[in-house]
């Protein structure tokens, strides 16, 4: 459905973009993780066609999105990370607006602006400006005005940032519903949360390249991020810490908790409870911390990803 | 780009501020500027006025009579030949032109009524005005300064007392020589500008509107709402242009290039809303000045239309251009205040031309509000059919600085604003 082949954009003697390559799915849910400054948003701003790249091409269905422009827009729904919308038009008028510019007939329209305001709970708001919204009800409204002209793709660039949790999950709910509907997204987001969630794969994306690719499991497998098994002690000194940490190398100490990183859980658990008991070191605590996309992500780019 | 249009529309009848600026403030300063130009034209006596005169007797005579009117300190002199300065006249440029017809010279001689011919065109009766307070005086002396007082003061006896004696006449005539005699000899010597036998001994002129306006438009009336109406039009086109930035800003420029639509129709969408509420501004405010001041606005409609349009359209052109030249609304608005009082204390929208030095009359053809105000002039005084040359050509203008303006803003469109966004 999506394919982008070595993009590389540079502005002036920053290299935003070096050699991005990846394939997306028809009907697949793609997550593009980064940290700021990565080049996500610039790889999105490609792929919708309003930015050139140097070098290197994206194909929508086929097309090339520059040669055929509108082809490729007009199955391709777009919400932008900023709130895009004409604050002193009401709701409705907005999506009359918005809708109107993909020459989607007005029954139609109409019709499609009935159901994105139902979908998204903002039916009894629709006459009112959208300067009166709150920051969630602003981005219902921005993910909707995306949705009009029924894309088959929908780029999300962190569709959710600042908003309350009720609008959250009912932007949740429906992005599920759009993908069980088969639409293809692209996601972009520093909530890995949302990323575990919805992606069926990520690609991670660090100082303009792709550094890894997969779905989730995939990436848990391929990083050399380690389980962590946190233990808490009622009596513990340093004696006792020097003991254990002459049979274990790979943890650290701080107050009366020691972390213990293993690649191997089921095997070393047993093996690190049992030690401990040795040393005379008395268990309060046992807590495991497994692999998610936030220690990949660490263990890959040496980032958090809100750096 | 229709959607585009009614969008905006939308926005700038919704905005308070753009409401306000537009119409508001504008028909606050036309009631201001109306009442005041009242009085316009009084405390000007230092202003130096330009007259072209036209010599068609040429006559040792005529050239002594031109030379003490060039010695005049407020009149600038300008020799001319009758058509052309008739024809400077009809354009607009010039107010007036005082010709010296033939027979001057023996008028002079026989102290006869001396058949001098001030033309004019009434739109700028403020201007001639001024100068008659100058050229009257002035004129009456002539006969003493370059003629025959004796014979002036003879045929002014005659007219005055038409049925006396001849030895009446001859008596008073004695008194009146000697009297003249004692004036050459030094007793009241004059420089030209002396004033003194003025009323005594007349000064006429036959005075002849060249240009005259058929209903009773003031010239005040028609400089005020003329002048504040295409000056606050400038400032209301600079906020409409200056939504482009906005939209930039606000992320709805590039929201807006995520669609099929062609980037450059984001700005032809805009210039069409500009030229909308432009042309919206400039009828509301006609019509407020003829219902409130009685400006006669249905005797001239065609010619209005047309100087409205062609206004508005080199106006939002102005706005367009600014908006896609500068980098964000604060630099458009520092910008454009600057630029747009320069523009309109230079081309006669805070007071009448005529009443700058000749250089700011000159560089005056630099302003939009010149041509557009002195189209309106052309239709309200002047009265000039909307096929006259001069109106045309005016107009011309207008078009000819919007095409321009507009082109330059497509360029600064794409460079500046589809770069950035």
């Amino acid at each position: 459905m999506i394919a982008i082949k070595d993009l590389r954009k540079s502005y002036n003697s920053h290299e935003a973009l070096k050699g991005i390559s990846f394939n997306i799915k028809e009907g697949e849910f793609y997550g593009l993780l980064g940290p700021n400054g990565a080049g996500k948003t610039t790889t999105i701003s490609i792929m919708s066609s309003i930015l050139t790249p140097d070098s290197g091409e994206v194909l929508i269905n086929g097309n090339n999105i520059y040669t055929h422009p509108n082809e490729s827009k007009r199955i391709i729904g777009v919400v932008p990370q900023e709130i895009a919308l004409y604050n002193e038009l009401t709701a409705e008028e907005n999506l009359w607006f918005w809708g109107g510019l993909y020459d989607v007939p007005k029954i139609e329209l109409k019709k499609r602006i009935d159901e994105v305001l139902t979908l998204f709970g903002l039916s009894e708001r629709r006459k009112d400006k959208v300067s009166t919204y709150s920051g969630g009800m602003k981005r219902r409204i921005n993910i909707a005005a995306a949705l009009l002209h029924q894309p088959r793709i929908v780029f999300m660039d962190e569709p959710t940032v600042g908003i309350d949790p009720q609008s959250r999950n009912l932007i949740f709910e429906v992005i599920e519903k759009l993908h069980s509907n088969g639409m293809t997204i692209v996601y972009t987001t520093h909530y890995m949360e949302e990323a575990e969630r919805f992606c069926d794969r990520i690609g991670i994306i660090d100082n303009g390249q792709i550094i890894a690719e997969g779905t989730l499991d995939e990436l848990r497998k391929s990083s050399s991020a380690k389980e962590t098994i946190v233990i808490t002690f009622n009596n513990l000194n340093d004696d006792k810490v020097q003991k254990i940490q002459s049979f274990w190398k790979d943890c650290n100490h701080t107050d009366d908790k020691i972390y213990f990183y293993t690649s191997d859980l089921k095997t070393e658990l047993s093996k690190i409870i049992s030690q401990c008991s040795d040393a005379g070191a008395d268990i309060h605590n046992i807590e495991i911390k497994k692999v998610n996309l936030e220690t990949v992500f660490l263990s890959l780019t040496g980032k958090q990803l809100r750096d | 780009m229709i959607k585009l249009t009614i969008k905006d529309l939308r926005l700038f009848f919704k905005d308070k501020r753009s409401m306000l600026l537009s119409f508001a403030l504008p028909i606050a300063l036309i009631t201001l500027f109306a009442l005041a130009f009242g009085g316009a034209g009084q405390g000007k006596k230092d202003t130096k006025i330009s007259m072209q005169v036209s010599d068609l007797d040429q006559t040792p005579s005529s050239a002594s009579a031109m030379q003490v009117l060039d010695s005049l300190k407020n009149v600038e002199l300008l020799k001319m030949p009758l058509e052309k300065a008739q024809e400077n006249i009809k354009k607009g440029d010039q107010a007036c032109v005082l010709v010296i017809h033939k027979g001057f010279s023996d008028s002079l001689t026989a102290g006869k009524e001396l058949p001098l011919e001030l033309q004019y065109d009434e739109a700028q009766e403020i201007q001639v005005g001024l100068l008659q307070q100058s050229l009257i005086p002035t004129i009456a002396m002539l006969p003493f300064n370059i003629g025959n007082p004796k014979a002036v003061m003879r045929n002014r006896f005659d007219k005055m007392v038409p049925g006396a004696s001849d030895t009446v006449k001859q008596n008073i005539q004695h008194k009146s020589d000697g009297l003249f005699d004692a004036i050459t000899m030094g007793e009241m010597q004059s420089d030209g500008n002396d004033n003194a036998g003025a009323g005594l001994f007349g000064g006429d002129i036959k005075m002849t509107k060249l240009v005259a306006a058929e209903k009773d438009n003031s010239l005040g009336l028609v400089q005020a709402v003329a002048g504040t109406a295409v000056m606050m039009l400038l400032f209301s086109v600079v906020g409409i242009g200056a939504g482009i930035l906005d939209e930039k800003q606000e992320g709805t420029l590039k929201r807006l290039l995520y669609t099929p639509m062609n980037p450059i129709k984001i700005l032809f969408g805009k210039m069409i809303s500009a030229n909308v509420i432009s042309i919206f501004q400039l009828v509301v405010m006609f019509l407020f000045a003829s219902l409130v001041f009685g400006l006669d606005i249905y005797s001239h409609l065609s010619g209005l239309i047309i100087t409205i349009v062609a206004t508005a359209f080199a106006c939002s052109a102005f706005g367009v251009f600014l908006a896609s030249f500068a980098k964000s609304r604060q630099q458009v608005q520092g910008l454009s205040t600057l630029i747009i009082l320069v523009m309109s204390a230079i081309g006669g929208s805070m007071m009448p031309i005529f009443f700058m030095p000749a250089f700011m009359q000159k560089i005056a053809v630099i302003s939009v509000n010149f041509w557009s105000i002195q189209s309106f002039y052309d239709i309200f005084w002047r009265n000039l059919p909307i096929t006259s040359g001069t109106f045309l050509s005016r107009i011309l203008v207008l078009l000819l600085i919007g095409t321009i303006l507009n082109s330059l803003a497509v360029v600064l469109f794409r460079k500046n604003i589809l770069k950035l966004s």
